[in-house]
């Protein structure tokens, strides 16, 4: 699925817009056959499908006024969620990865750690954790707990992404900078960042993609992101496959921008190197 | 040429050890003085120690013992003697080490501006002085892998010079080049002595060695075998092992 949509790694002769093009068709090809199989299995099941329902879920018009329905009030919160994950992720993972790398042992050990508990425990039972617990006792709302697990659990896979980069740059790099006298702060900002940025932003991607997706769980504490509006109408309606597929298709749009969008960037900054 | 005057000591090493974590000892009680102004040549077997030395002068390497003074500054945990060293230490690499993501305008002009803090336009100008100086102001706004290694290793040199350092270090500077690019980095590391610039040279270059020398180390296994002029090194060295490296590599 990921060299699907995301072809950062081979490159057919006709450049990447055709690779994207070919990827595309691969991918309807795909979507058609699934498709074929759920319309033939779900006349087995004598499903009775309603897709002209869906569409009011989206939106509605009200007095000749264009206005968000239910998912896409959902989808509003995921994006938001997601956005706010993703900076804090980036702050969480740059942070670490640059205590991981320090001389500082107390530096080390409090990256580790943080490393280890996050990527040993399920997300769901930080969600929880943050949320029943921490909360509490912080006094944090649903909201931010959300956005601070998704971010804690997300910026430490983002900091092994950054480590690697950075490892990735050529010792002399390092050496150079050091010897005209460059100080540590700027040496990351000017030399070593600038350089690892090409080998972060793919992988990088690949975790927003993930944020995205893992903030459906956010509707377990009663956030109402896309996914938990799709449960929401389906509990009602009983549309739970059109709902699904319509969700599900969201979810992709995203992610596909996402990876269109930083596959771009990505070609500018080789051009630039 | 006229006999150069040497000024006073710059360099003080004084029995230096370094062990590396792999348990090589790369240098034994190393010691030796550099005088201003004076080019003194390293030269050994491989292995014996001639980069870490150099590396151990800018504080790239920890020493184990034994102490380094650069123009009256020793070389300890001092944060500010550190930087004031790394300063006034230039150092140029045998793989140049140029910043690949910066035109060869900003690889010159960025540590003037960082750590010098000279102005934008300052610092270009310097820097364009310093690669007509090393013979390629054409190539300023082109990027490093667009060069030929000749014009990579001069730009590094300028990049060294900008921050107007006391002392240069060249670690084997021309070993990694095509042979007809040797002549032209040479040739700036030659006008860069006749200018007064002091320097330690590590090369394999012996005509260089022997034309723009004042001074020869001829070390092996992190300790000093022979010292002298290179013409007596050359053609009279004291000791049985100088005289049957030097036959090997000439
Ligand atoms: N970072 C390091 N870790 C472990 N051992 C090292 C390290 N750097 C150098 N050494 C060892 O220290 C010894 C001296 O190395 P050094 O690089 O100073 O030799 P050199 O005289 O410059 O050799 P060459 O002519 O090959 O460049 C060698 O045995 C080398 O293997
Ligand atoms: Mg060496």
């Amino acid at each position: 699925m990921r060299t699907l949509i995301f072809p950062y790694h081979k490159i057919p002769a006709g450049g990447p817009r055709s690779a994207l093009l070919i990827d595309v068709l691969k991918f309807l090809l795909v979507i058609g056959g699934i498709t074929w199989l759920m319309v033939r299995g779900t006349d087995m099941l004598g499903y009775n499908w309603q897709w002209y329902r869906v569409p009011q879920y989206l939106f509605s018009f009200e007095n000749n006024q264009l206005k968000a329905g239910p998912l896409l009030d959902g989808l509003m919160v995921t994006f938001y969620i997601s956005g706010f994950s993703l900076l804090l992720a980036l702050v969480f993972g740059l942070t670490t990865a640059l205590l991981r790398m320090s001389n500082s042992f107390l530096a080390t050990a409090l990256a580790r750690g943080y490393l280890e508990i996050i990527r040993n425990t399920p997300l769901l039972v930080q969600l929880f954790l943050i949320y029943f617990v921490l909360g509490p006792i912080l006094g944090i709302d649903r909201l931010f707990s959300a956005v601070l697990a998704l971010s804690l659990f997300e910026g430490a896979y983002a900091s092994e992404i950054f480590r690697a980069g950075i490892v990735s740059v050529h010792k002399g790099q390092w050496e150079a900078a050091y010897s005209l006298g460059l100080s540590s702060r700027d040496t990351y900002s000017r030399i070593i960042l600038p350089q690892a940025i090409r080998r972060i932003l793919p992988p990088l991607t690949g975790q927003a993609i993930s944020l995205v997706k893992d903030s459906a769980l956010v509707s377990t504490i009663a956030i109402y992101d896309l996914t938990m509006r799709g449960q929401e109408i389906i509990a009602d309606t009983y549309l739970a496959f059109e709902i699904w597929f319509t969700i599900a298709g969201i979810y992709l749009v995203i992610t596909v921008t996402l990876s269109t969008l930083v596959n771009r960037m990505e070609n500018r900054f080789r051009v630039a190197i | 040429m006229p006999e150069k005057m040497l000024g006073n000591d710059i360099i003080t090493a004084d029995k230096i050890n370094k062990t590396f974590p792999n348990e090589v000892q790369a240098l034994c009680d190393f010691s030796t003085r550099v005088r201003r102004r004076e080019v003194l040549v390293i030269i050994g077997p491989s292995g014996s120690g001639k980069s870490t030395f150099l590396r151990c002068l800018n504080g790239l390497e920890e020493i184990d013992s034994g102490s380094i003074v650069i123009d009256g500054v020793p070389l300890d945990h001092k944060k500010e003697n550190r930087l004031e060293i790394r300063k006034e230490v230039g150092m140029v690499f045998q793989l140049f080490n140029l910043f690949p993501h910066l035109t060869v305008l900003d690889n010159v002009s960025l540590a003037q501006r960082l750590v010098r803090k000279k102005s934008k336009k300052e610092a270009s100008e310097t820097s364009m002085e310093l690669l007509r100086k090393v013979g390629i102001p054409e190539k300023a706004n082109t990027f490093p892998n667009h060069l030929s290694g000749g014009q990579q290793q001069r730009v590094a040199i300028a990049r060294a010079l900008a921050m107007m350092p006391k002392v240069m270090l060249f670690d084997e500077a021309t070993s990694a080049l095509d042979p007809e690019m040797i002549g032209e980095v040479l040739e700036v590391m030659k006008n860069l002595a006749q200018e007064g610039m002091t320097m330690i040279v590590v090369t394999h270059e012996m005509g260089f060695a022997r034309e723009v020398g004042d001074r020869m180390i001829f070390m092996e296994e992190g300790e000093i075998v022979e010292e002298g002029s290179p013409d007596q090194l050359f053609t009279n060295p004291k000791k049985e092992r100088t005289g049957l490296f030097l036959s090997q590599i000439l």
